[in-house]
């Protein structure tokens, strides 16, 4: 118990003198040279600088984004339907002329074959002869005309 | 969220402590006002937005913080770690008694007259190498503690110890300034 009220007597004496060294830090912290004073300024008003800076960044961060939404909601209204139709156009008119394309080669295909076909069965040989052998043979072994 | 104002006045208040508390530690005025600044910055940048009540702790924190890089930078790193360890050799404070240093001190500096002037100024040219001379960690629980008035978790927090370290640390430094004030006659 004793020891106990000493103690706490003696930290209650630490405390006062402490708290006297560390008025007297702060008188001797008044006494700063000019120029540290100046500078200690400058950079204070720096930093306020700095802060303002942060503070006005995130309110137009929010602003850009409020922006951009209000351009989504104009693209779902009328008029852009139109304009999202129209951009999707030149794509429609790619697609329809590969098959259009597609349709006139194969088309042309077509009547290639259908021209071979036709000289084939106007010819005076017949279109067997030409799976015969020896006729094969005579067309190798004659002269060219 | 801190208005400019209570940013601009919290800073005001603080920076001259924030700079001694700097020069202590790196013993130049030049760095001490590179790594005030510094803080200064880094608390607009990242801490503009909390509450001003948050400040001091944010700011004394971002100071430690950015007088270690200082020395990081100056890759001084060993001198420090020293510097840490020196509070172990205090401890033995003999017969010298407090409350007597207490009572000189406050008989001085509480009954100042005109003609104590210079003599008032060298006592506070004298308190201020004493506390430059005192172990890092002592130091800095000493003067967050006292002079920055923050309770032992408060400190504790910002020197990232427990609060008994905090404690002791404050306690050896308190006996080890008035032992020091003692022997240089100090009757202050």
């Amino acid at each position: 118990m004793n020891t106990t009220s000493r103690n706490s007597e003696d930290s209650g004496i630490e405390a006062r003198l402490a708290a006297r060294l560390a008025g007297t830090l702060t008188q001797a912290t008044q006494n700063l040279p000019h120029d540290v004073s100046e500078r200690l300024r400058v950079a204070r008003q720096q930093a306020l600088a700095r802060a303002r800076e942060v503070r006005l960044a995130v309110p137009a961060a929010t602003t850009v984004a409020g922006v951009s939404a209000a351009g989504a909601l104009t693209v779902s209204g009328f008029w852009p339907r139109w304009q999202r139709a129209a951009s999707l156009l030149p794509l429609v008119l790619l697609l329809f002329g590969l098959i259009a394309i597609d349709q006139w080669m194969t088309r042309e295909q077509v009547l290639t074959a259908a021209e071979i076909d036709a000289q084939l069965l106007s010819d005076d040989l017949p279109p067997a002869a030409y799976t015969d052998p020896g006729f094969a043979e005579y067309l190798r072994g004659s002269p060219p005309p | 969220m801190a208005t400019d104002k209570e940013l601009s006045d919290f800073l005001k208040s603080v920076e001259k402590r924030a700079f001694k508390r700097a020069v202590y530690a790196v013993r130049s005025d030049d760095a001490a006002l590179d790594i005030v600044q510094d803080a200064m910055i880094r608390l607009a940048e990242k801490y503009a937005d909390r509450p001003a009540a948050e400040l001091p702790l944010v700011f004394q924190r971002i100071l430690s913080n950015a007088t270690m890089d200082w020395f990081r930078r100056e890759k001084v790193r060993s001198a420090v770690v020293q510097n840490l360890s020196e509070f172990d050799s205090g401890g033995e404070d003999g017969d010298f008694d407090l409350l007597e240093t207490l009572h000189a001190l406050e008989d001085t500096m509480g009954t100042e007259s005109a003609s104590d002037a210079v003599s008032r100024t060298q006592i506070l040219r004298l308190i201020d190498a004493e506390v430059e001379q005192l172990p890092t960690r002592q130091r800095e629980a000493f003067l967050l503690r006292y002079w920055e008035e923050f309770d032992v978790a408060e400190t504790a927090g910002v020197m990232g110890c427990s609060e008994g370290s905090v404690k002791t640390h404050c306690s050896r430094a308190v006996h080890a300034l008035a032992k020091a004030l003692k022997i240089k006659g100090i009757t202050l």
